[in-house]
C-alpha cells in the first residue's frame, strides 16, 4: 500500500444539504483527501454516504459549507465545475454504460468529445486501459453482450480513459453476483496499488481492512467516526460504529 | 460559497437566461403575426365582433335534431351542427365499442377462423386512410340502395337509398318500419348521410378498440387463466367474469384516446354530407368571411367535447382502481 | 408428432359445438362475399377510368412538357434507393431482399401493361426496376470494399446525398434555378400526397425533438408552452386545423400576403405532426434510464453533447416504432387536403368521377385507391417491425450483419 502524499485533493467543510421535499441530507460534513490516498466510507442505508461523494463532481448540490477539489473551489461557475468533472471520475452502482455504443466507443467518447483528443490516440489508450482491467477482447461488443463484472471493468475503463486525478466509487459491486465481485475488487486494488486518490462507498469489509488508508463511518448525515481500518474494524471509539460493526461482520 | 461568477457561467442564471430568451423570441413572433392579424382585418373590416352570430343564416341543414330553417341566426345553425355532431359522437361511441370489444375478444376464441378473420379485419381497416373508407361507404353502398318496395328488409330494419328505419316506440305503440306511398317510415330513422358516417367510423374506431381491447387482455397474467381452467370455467366465462375486470385497468386508459379519435373524425362528415358542427361552420365562414370567430368557436367546441370525454374516462379509471382494493 | 391437416383443422375450426357452427356460417359468408366480388371486378367494372386517367393519378396536372424533370426525379430515386440498399446488404440476399426484387419484377411487368400505358412509358418503368435491381447488385458486390476505404470525412457525408437529393428533388418539382416554374396548383395525384407527407415529416421531426425535449425539461416557461401547444393540436381535429391554415394564414403575414395554399397545408401537416411525434419521442425519453445522464455529465459532457451522444439516440430508438406508425397516420391524413380543395390522390379521384365520362364509376376509383394505400401503409408497417427487430438484435449479435455499417449510425 503506497503512502499518500499531504497534497490535498478533496477538502470539504461544514456541507449542508436539503432536499426540496425538506429532508436534511447532509448535516454539516467534513472530509479531507490526500493525493494517493484510499478513503472508504461506509454507513447504514440513508446514511446520506452517497449523496456526500456526489456533491464532489456536481451531481448533487449544496446549500451550505465549502467543497474544493483539485484546489477548485466547487462553486455555481459552469467553467469551475466543468474542470472538476474532467478531473473527477465516477463508477455508478448502475455500471451506466451507453448501449448504443461499443465498449472501445464508451471509452472513447468523452476524451474525444471534451479533451479534443485526436481519435488514433485515444483508442490505443482505450485498448490499453482494456487490457490492464482484463477485458481486452471485449473492445467491439456491445455493453448488453457483457457479463455485470465485466460492464463494471469497462465502467472504470471509461473513467480512467479520462486520465482523472481522483476516482469516486459509488457502491460500485452493490449490483454485482458475488462471484463478479472479485474480479471489480482486484481492479481497483491495483488502481490504488498505481497510488490513485479513491473514495469509495461499499460494504465490502475485505477491501476497506486491506486497501483502505482511512475508514469513515455516515449515519444520519453525519461523520460518526474516521479512523484507519485497524483501529475501527477492531476497537471503534463510538458507539455508534459498535452498532453498525455489530450489523454487518 | 465563494464568490459569485460572472452572470454568463453561474448554473443558477442559465435557466432564467433560457427561458427569458425563448420567451422574449415566442412573444415577439406572437406580437408580430397578432399584429399583423388585427391590421389585417380592421383593413377588411372583419374586426373582432359577435354580432353577425344574430344575423339570419340564409342557408339550410339538410337535417337536423333541432329544429332549423333558413332565418333563424347563424347561432343556432351552430348549435343544430354541435346538437348533429354529438349525435353522431355518442352513437358512434357506443357502436364502435361494443364492435371493438367483440373483435378484441374474438382473438382469444378457440376458433382458429374467427380469430384469423379479426387479425385480417383490423389489418386491413388499419392501413385504410378513413376518409376514403367514408366515402366508400356512402358513394359506393348507401347511395347505391334500392329504395322503395326494393330496398333491403330484415326483421325491424329496412336498408334504403332514403335511409335507415328501424322498429321503435312511437306514441305508445311499437311500430316497424312501413311502406305509405312508395316512402318509408318508422320510429327510428338516421339520414343515409348519418348512416354512412356512423358505418364507417364504427367500422374504423372499433379496429383500433380491438387492438386496444386485445392488448388490455393480454396484459392479464397468464395465471389467472389457467387458475380459471382448472376449476374447469369455459373460456367465454373466463374471459368476462374474470380476466375483463383485470384488463379494464389497462383498456380504459386507451379507449380514452381513441374515442377523443372518433370524436375529431366525425368532423370529416363533411365529406358525405352530414351537416355536423364542421360542416356548418365551413358554411358560415365561406358566407360571413368571419374567419377568427368561426374558427375560435370551432376549436373551442371540440375542446370541450374532449375536456368532457376525457373527464368522463378518468372519473371511469379512478372507479376501476377502487374495485381492485 | 405433429398433428396432420385433418386433426389441425378439426382443432381449429371445430373444437366446440358452438364453434362448428361458427366456423360453417363464416365459411359460407367468405365464400359468397369472395365470389361476388370477383365476379364484379372481372366482369362488370370498368376499369378504364383507371387507365385512362393514371397520369393524373400519377402527377396531377402537371404540365406535359415538363414531366421530364418528374422522370429525372424517379431516375435518381431509383439510383439512390439501388446503391443504399447495396451498401447496406453487400453481398447477401437474405429472403426478404429475394421476395423485394422477385415482387418489384412482377409489379414492373405486370402494373404498366394493366394500366395499359403505351409502350414507350412501359419501356421506361422496365429499365428504372433493371437500374434499381442492377445497382442492388452491383454495389452490393464492389461497395463494401469501397467503403470501408473510404475516408472518414466521406463516410460523414455520404449520408448527406439523402437530404441533398430531396432539395433537388423539390427543385425538379417546383422549378427554379432555370428550370420553368411550375406552379404548386398544378400538382397533384400521388405525387403530391408523397411530397406532402414526406414534407411534413422531415421538417417535424426537429420540431418534435425540441418540443419533447422542452416538455421534459426543469424550466417551467418551456415545460408549460410545450404542453400547451401539445394538448391544443391533440384536441383539435385536423380538418379544423387545415380550414385554419388556409382562411386565417393569409391574415397573419403584413399585407395579407399569403403562400400558395399547397404551402399553406404543407406547414399545418408539420405543426400538427410535430405535435404527435413529440409525444412518442417524450416516452423514448422517459424511456432512458436518468444514470445515462449522470454518467454522461460526470464524464464532462455538456448537456448539448450528453443529450446529442447519449440519450437522444437510446430515445430515437425506443420511439422509433410509434414514429413510424406517426407518419402511417400522416399518409392516411393527407387524403384531408381533399377536404380543402387540394388535388391529391383522393382529391384527383373525386376530380376525375366529376367528369361525366367516368359517372358512376366510383366503386373501381375508389377500391383501386385502397389497395395502393393499403400497400403503402402496410409495407411501411412491415418495415417498422422489421427495423425495431433489427435495432434489438444489433446490440446482442457478435458481428454486425453486413460488411458495411450502416451509414445512419453517427
Amino acid at each position: 500500500m503506497s503512502q499518500p502524499s499531504a497534497e490535498r485533493m478533496i477538502e470539504a467543510r461544514g456541507v449542508q444539504k436539503w432536499y426540496p421535499n425538506g429532508f436534511h441530507a447532509l448535516r454539516g460534513v467534513d472530509l479531507t483527501v490526500h493525493r494517493g490516498e484510499v478513503v472508504v466510507i461506509m454507513g447504514p442505508s440513508g446514511s446520506g454516504k452517497s449523496t456526500f461523494i456526489r456533491t464532489f463532481n456536481a451531481l448533487e448540490d449544496f446549500q451550505q459549507g465549502t467543497i474544493s477539489v483539485d484546489g477548485r473551489a466547487l462553486s455555481n461557475d459552469l467553467r469551475d465545475i466543468d474542470a472538476i468533472r474532467r478531473e473527477v471520475g465516477m463508477v455508478f452502482q448502475q455500471f451506466n454504460l451507453f448501449p448504443h455504443l461499443t465498449v472501445l466507443e464508451n471509452l472513447t467518447l468523452a476524451p474525444i468529445q471534451v479533451r479534443k483528443r485526436p481519435k488514433a490516440e485515444v483508442e490505443e489508450q482505450a485498448y490499453a486501459l482494456l487490457h490492464r482491467v482484463g477485458i481486452r477482447e471485449q473492445a467491439d461488443k456491445y455493453p448488453g453482450q457483457l457479463s455485470g463484472g465485466q460492464q463494471q471493468r469497462v465502467a472504470i475503463a471509461r473513467s480512467l480513459c479520462m486520465e482523472p486525478r481522483i476516482l469516486l466509487f459509488d457502491e460500485p459491486t452493490s449490483s454485482l453476483d458475488p462471484e463478479m465481485v472479485r474480479e471489480v475488487l482486484e481492479v481497483m486494488r491495483n488502481l490504488a496499488a498505481d497510488g490513485m486518490t479513491m473514495v469509495v462507498v461499499t460494504h465490502e469489509v475485505g477491501f476497506a481492512r486491506e486497501v483502505a488508508h482511512r475508514v469513515v463511518l455516515m449515519a444520519e448525515g453525519e461523520v460518526v467516526e474516521e479512523a484507519d481500518p485497524a483501529t475501527f474494524f477492531t476497537n471503534p471509539s463510538h458507539e455508534r460504529s459498535r452498532q453498525f460493526l455489530a450489523q454487518i461482520l | 460559497m465563494p464568490s459569485s461568477p460572472p452572470w454568463w457561467r453561474d448554473r443558477r442564471v442559465i435557466p432564467w437566461l433560457v427561458q427569458g430568451v425563448v420567451g422574449l423570441v415566442v412573444l415577439v413572433v406572437i406580437a408580430f403575426l397578432l399584429g399583423n392579424l388585427v391590421r389585417n382585418l380592421s383593413a377588411a373590416g372583419l374586426l373582432l365582433s359577435w354580432r353577425w352570430l344574430g344575423q339570419p343564416a340564409g342557408f339550410d341543414l339538410s337535417e337536423s335534431v333541432l329544429p332549423f330553417n333558413a332565418e333563424l341566426p347563424y347561432w343556432r345553425a351552430l348549435m343544430a351542427g354541435l346538437v348533429n355532431t354529438l349525435r353522431a359522437v355518442a352513437i358512434g361511441l357506443v357502436g364502435s365499442t361494443l364492435l371493438g370489444t367483440l373483435l378484441g375478444m374474438a382473438a382469444f376464441s378457440s376458433n382458429g377462423l374467427l380469430r384469423r378473420l379479426a387479425v385480417v379485419y383490423v389489418e386491413v381497416i388499419r392501413n385504410i386512410p378513413l376518409l376514403l373508407q367514408l366515402v366508400f361507404w356512402y358513394f359506393v353502398v348507401f347511395l347505391s340502395l334500392p329504395n322503395g318496395t326494393d330496398a333491403l328488409q330484415f326483421p325491424g330494419v329496412v336498408l334504403a337509398k332514403s335511409g335507415f328505419y328501424a322498429a321503435g316506440f312511437e306514441q305508445g305503440h311499437w311500430h316497424g318500419p312501413a311502406l305509405i306511398n312508395g316512402v318509408w317510415h318508422a320510429p327510428l330513422r338516421l339520414s343515409v348521410e348519418l348512416t354512412a358516417l356512423l358505418t364507417g367510423l364504427i367500422a374504423y374506431t372499433s379496429a383500433f378498440i380491438a387492438e386496444v381491447v386485445r392488448g388490455g387482455i393480454a396484459s392479464v397474467a397468464k395465471g389467472q387463466w389457467e387458475a380459471a381452467a382448472s376449476l374447469g370455467l369455459h373460456w367465454s366465462i373466463t374471459l368476462r367474469r374474470v380476466v375483463l375486470p383485470q384488463a379494464l385497468r389497462v383498456i380504459i386508459p386507451g379507449l380514452n384516446s381513441q374515442y377523443i379519435g372518433l370524436a375529431k373524425n366525425s368532423s370529416l362528415a363533411v365529406a358525405v354530407g352530414y351537416t355536423d358542427l364542421y360542416s356548418v361552420a365551413e358554411t358560415t365562414l365561406n358566407q360571413t368571411g368571419r374567419a377568427v370567430e368561426v374558427i375560435l368557436l370551432l376549436l373551442g367546441a371540440y375542446l370541450v367535447i374532449d375536456l368532457l370525454i376525457s373527464a368522463v374516462m378518468n372519473g371511469l379509471n379512478r372507479l376501476v382502481q377502487i374495485r381492485e382494493r | 408428432m405433429s398433428p396432420s391437416l385433418p386433426q389441425r383443422l378439426r382443432r381449429e375450426l371445430m373444437a366446440t359445438p358452438t364453434d362448428a357452427v361458427v366456423s360453417l356460417v363464416l365459411i359460407v359468408a367468405i365464400t359468397a362475399a369472395a365470389v361476388g366480388f370477383l365476379r364484379w371486378a372481372l366482369f362488370k367494372a370498368q376499369w378504364v377510368v383507371i387507365q385512362a386517367n393514371s397520369t393524373l393519378f400519377a402527377v396531377g396536372r402537371y404540365p406535359i412538357e415538363q414531366q421530364w424533370r418528374l422522370w429525372l426525379l424517379v431516375t435518381l430515386l431509383t439510383a439512390a434507393t439501388g446503391l443504399g440498399w447495396g451498401l447496406l446488404r453487400g453481398r447477401r440476399w437474405p429472403l426478404h431482399d429475394r421476395i423485394a426484387a422477385g415482387l418489384l419484377t412482377a409489379l414492373a411487368l405486370w402494373a404498366p401493361a394493366a394500366l395499359s400505358l403505351s409502350l414507350a412509358i412501359q419501356l421506361r418503368w422496365w429499365a428504372l426496376t433493371a437500374l434499381l435491381l442492377a445497382l442492388r447488385w452491383v454495389v452490393g458486390v464492389w461497395g463494401p470494399g469501397w467503403w470501408s476505404g473510404l475516408s472518414p470525412l466521406g463516410r460523414r457525408l455520404l449520408p448527406l446525398g439523402w437530404p441533398l437529393l430531396y432539395l433537388t428533388g423539390m427543385v425538379l418539382i417546383s422549378g427554379g434555378l432555370g428550370l420553368t416554374p411550375v406552379s404548386p396548383s398544378e400538382w397533384g395525384g400521388l405525387m403530391l400526397t408523397l411530397l406532402m407527407a414526406s414534407f411534413a415529416m422531415l421538417l417535424s421531426f426537429p420540431l418534435g425533438v425540441a418540443l419533447a425535449l422542452a416538455r421534459r425539461s426543469d424550466l417551467p416557461l418551456l415545460r408549460w408552452g410545450s404542453v400547451l401547444y401539445i394538448e391544443f393540436i391533440r384536441g383539435a381535429p385536423l380538418i379544423t386545423l387545415l380550414f385554419l391554415g388556409q382562411n386565417i394564414l393569409g391574415f397573419l403575414l403584413p399585407g395579407g400576403v399569403a403562400p400558395d395554399r399547397v404551402w399553406r397545408a404543407a406547414w399545418v401537416l408539420t405543426f400538427f405532426c410535430a405535435a404527435y411525434l413529440a409525444e412518442a419521442v417524450r416516452s423514448g425519453l422517459a424511456a432512458v434510464p436518468r444514470g445515462q445522464f449522470e454518467a454522461a455529465r460526470a464524464l464532462g459532457l455538456t448537456v448539448p453533447q450528453s443529450l446529442a451522444r447519449v440519450v437522444l439516440p437510446q430515445a430515437l430508438r425506443t420511439a422509433l416504432p410509434t414514429m413510424v406508425g406517426q407518419f402511417i397516420s400522416l399518409l392516411q391524413d393527407t387524403t384531408l387536403l381533399s377536404l380543402i380543395g387540394l388535388l391529391d390522390l383522393l382529391g384527383t379521384a373525386r376530380s376525375v368521377m366529376a367528369n361525366p365520362a367516368y359517372l358512376g364509376k366510383n366503386a373501381e376509383v375508389y377500391f383501386t385507391l385502397a389497395v395502393l394505400f393499403w400497400c403503402c401503409c402496410a409495407a411501411l408497417g412491415l418495415g417498422s417491425r422489421a427495423l425495431e427487430r433489427r435495432l434489438d438484435t444489433s446490440r446482442s449479435t457478435t458481428n454486425p450483419s453486413d460488411s458495411a455499417p450502416s451509414p445512419a449510425v453517427a
